[in-house]
């Protein structure tokens, strides 16, 4: 499989998915911990997180995926739908709770 | 250094805004947009409608780093006004 296939499964078999530099529990960069506390606040218990730092392969591969230049990268469902500020902005209108819903 | 203005200028050129703020330390900008053509599009898309209007401008680094804090249509630009 190459990286765009492994990355496809990926967010195929998880319904919630962040692609960021670190852990949950221990982030490397900034926008990742925002990412995850955005995640926590929704009430998401267990986050499926790929950590980029550990494969460059998947680090270049998943802006290329996407054809967005940033990480961190929240999938749900299949569907990529931003990175921490997009998260941010629509945790605020109460958008990513109804998303994240029941997942 | 570029500053608030400028990068105002630039999103305001590429992009029809009826309200944009702009704030920044002449690297990080943040910024509020509010714009029509944003109607029917979801979020990712109307961040990314805005990252390619500076598009030229983040790839030289003149502009270091947008953050969109907000990006509405009019309509609910309104709302949040309340």
């Amino acid at each position: 499989m190459d990286t765009q296939d492994i990355i496809k499964q990926t967010v195929t078999e998880n319904p919630v998915v962040l692609f960021m530099k670190g852990s949950a529990q221990f982030p490397q960069c900034g926008f990742s911990s925002r990412a995850v506390q955005i995640l926590k606040a929704c009430g998401v218990e267990t986050i499926k997180t790929v950590d980029v730092l550990q494969d460059a392969e998947i680090r270049q591969g998943i802006k290329e995926f996407s054809n967005w230049p940033t990480i961190p990268q929240l999938y749900v469902k299949g569907e990529f739908i931003g990175g921490s500020d997009i998260m941010y902005e629509m945790y605020q209108s109460g958008e990513l709770q109804e998303v994240l819903q029941g997942l | 250094m570029i500053s608030t203005e400028q990068v105002k200028q630039y999103i305001a050129a590429g992009l029809n805004c009826s309200h944009l703020e702009v704030e920044g330390d002449g690297h990080h900008f943040y910024a509020t947009v509010v714009s029509a053509e944003f109607a029917g599009k979801r979020l990712i898309d109307r961040h990314r409608l805005v990252k390619e209007v500076i598009a030229t401008r983040l790839a030289s680094n003149e502009i270091h780093a947008l953050s969109i804090v907000k990006a509405a249509t009019p309509d609910e630009w309104e709302k949040l006004q309340g």
